[in-house]
């Protein structure tokens, strides 16, 4: 099967390069993207960043043995006026996902290591040329750990017949943790199910659960809801979660934790689209509630290729978001 | 007048025909692929959309595709899969990012149908009018 497995992955190998495709040596597929954003916020400096430069590798070697991994370099300023802001400066180097897949029986896949967590679709998909908009909404990154290392078991009906499953366990810290500079929280323990009901191909609605801890020793329970719906040219997509928290960190003031997004996109053909979010987020830092509202347009010229030119508004509490202009080019290669 | 809009009103809750120009599509596999059953068009979707990638024996499954442009591929998607391509597109993009790669592409029936033969545990389709010389016919589409 080893054999069978590196064959199957030569024969892949003699085909030419597309773009969005990968380039395949062997039984390994190396692919990535590329994403540089522009923000001109009303305060603060003006940012030209390489935002995101990832490289992942996918191997399908044997049915026990399915290695992935993807690093990226983020946040690296290309030009910048003003002081820098969060996470912003020399870039940084980071392990995002290293782990194996073995595939136990049809559907269901034993995975180990480092990877992403499944709440929200957004979290999963998060590459820049797959996700709405420029901005990320902060209920799809905050509140609850993005990522864990550790064991999870991963079920996909292959008739779609029941819902998606994946439980997962992280029982220590992260592996090669992320420089603090660009994370909210750190996680020392995480465990968490996610249940997706696929409605059609794109569309689905999910249901996630998260209970954690975090290395100030703030336990927190997390729900969540996310959705995604297309109504012919139009999508609707949402994601809400909520966080009991117990014990108490410096600057936390709430014992909750709580946001949500609703988004529509209208496709006017195959590469134009027009986009909007609205999010309210309740910080457990601060007293009052974030509320955002953004609206953009992309251009797709290729389905591997995407621009997007969007505003940000903030309309009432601390921004989560600055309010300001911002603008993306993505590439998935 | 009633019979003829009786007539107009069974016309219309007709089907839609297909082109002239479609013909029944092959799927073929390579001659290492031993199935019990023939497969069915969801389970052949479910290979597509890579829900499916195993073969009962346990070796991996290697779908693949004609170029977004083709014919073939047109009545393939729409038949089959049920979508459009800016969908699968999208789809495929996604489920690349999380670790399952989307099918391979051949630019013409003559290269489709050599992967098919070459590699063990590939999956593919072709006109029903094109010879299935050293390959498993799997299922025919109508």
């Amino acid at each position: 099967m080893l054999l069978s497995g590196l064959i199957c992955g030569s024969a892949r190998a003699e085909d030419g390069y597309q773009l969005g495709h990968g380039y395949d040596v062997g039984p390994f597929n190396f692919a990535g993207y590329s994403n540089v954003t522009a923000s001109l916020p009303d305060q603060g400096g003006d940012a030209v960043v390489l935002d995101d430069l990832s490289l992942f590798v996918t191997g399908h070697v044997a049915k026990l043995f399915n290695p992935f991994v993807e690093a990226e370099l983020t946040r690296l300023d290309i030009v910048q006026t003003g002081e820098a802001g969060r996470g912003h400066g020399d870039g940084a180097l980071v392990l995002e996902r290293l782990y194996n897949d073995s595939e136990l029986t049809d559907g269901l896949t034993l995975r180990l290591g480092k990877m992403l967590s499944p709440v929200g679709e957004w979290n999963q998909i998060h590459a820049a040329p797959l996700v709405l908009t420029t901005v990320r909404p902060a209920v799809t990154y905050r509140n609850f750990s993005e990522y864990l290392t550790g064991a999870s078991l991963l079920y996909s009906d292959p008739e779609s017949k029941i819902p998606d499953l994946q439980v997962y366990w992280q029982p220590d810290r992260e592996f090669s943790e992320r420089p603090r500079s660009i994370t909210f929280d750190e996680y020392r323990s995480v465990a968490g199910v996610h249940v997706s009901f696929p409605v059609a191909l794109l569309d689905q609605i999910g249901f996630s659960f998260q209970k954690s801890r975090d290395t100030q020793g703030v336990g927190q329970a997390l729900f969540g809801v996310d959705f995604q719906y297309t109504i012919q040219k139009l999508t609707l997509r949402g994601e809400w979660t909520y966080s009991d928290l117990s014990g108490r960190a410096p600057g936390q003031v709430r014992q909750s934790e709580w946001g949500g997004y609703l988004a529509t996109s209208y496709a006017f053909d195959d590469t134009w689209s027009a986009y909007s979010w609205y999010e309210e987020f309740s910080n457990r830092t601060a007293a009052s509630d974030a509320r955002d509202l953004l609206l953009g347009v992309a251009y797709k010229p290729h389905p591997a290729i995407v621009l997007k030119l969007e505003y940000l508004q903030n309309i009432g509490g601390p921004p989560v978001n600055p309010t300001g202009l911002f603008a993306s080019w993505s590439v998935l290669f | 007048m009633i019979r003829l809009l009786l007539v107009l009103a069974f016309l219309m809750a007709l089907p839609p025909v297909r082109s002239a120009c479609a013909e029944d599509l092959l799927i073929i596999a390579n001659p290492s692929v031993e199935l019990a059953a023939p497969l069915t068009l969801k389970q052949v979707a479910a290979i597509y959309l890579l829900r499916m990638t195993a073969w009962p024996d346990g070796s991996h499954i290697v779908p693949v595709n004609r170029e977004v442009s083709s014919d073939i591929r047109g009545e393939f998607t729409a038949v089959v899969l049920k979508q459009d391509n800016a969908s699968l597109s999208t789809y495929w993009n996604e489920m690349h990012f999380q670790g399952k790669l989307p099918p391979l592409v051949q630019e013409s029936e003559p290269a489709m149908l050599a992967f098919i033969q070459r590699v063990p545990g590939a999956v593919g389709y072709i006109s029903a009018a094109t010879p299935a010389i050293d390959v498993k016919v799997l299922a025919r589409v109508p």
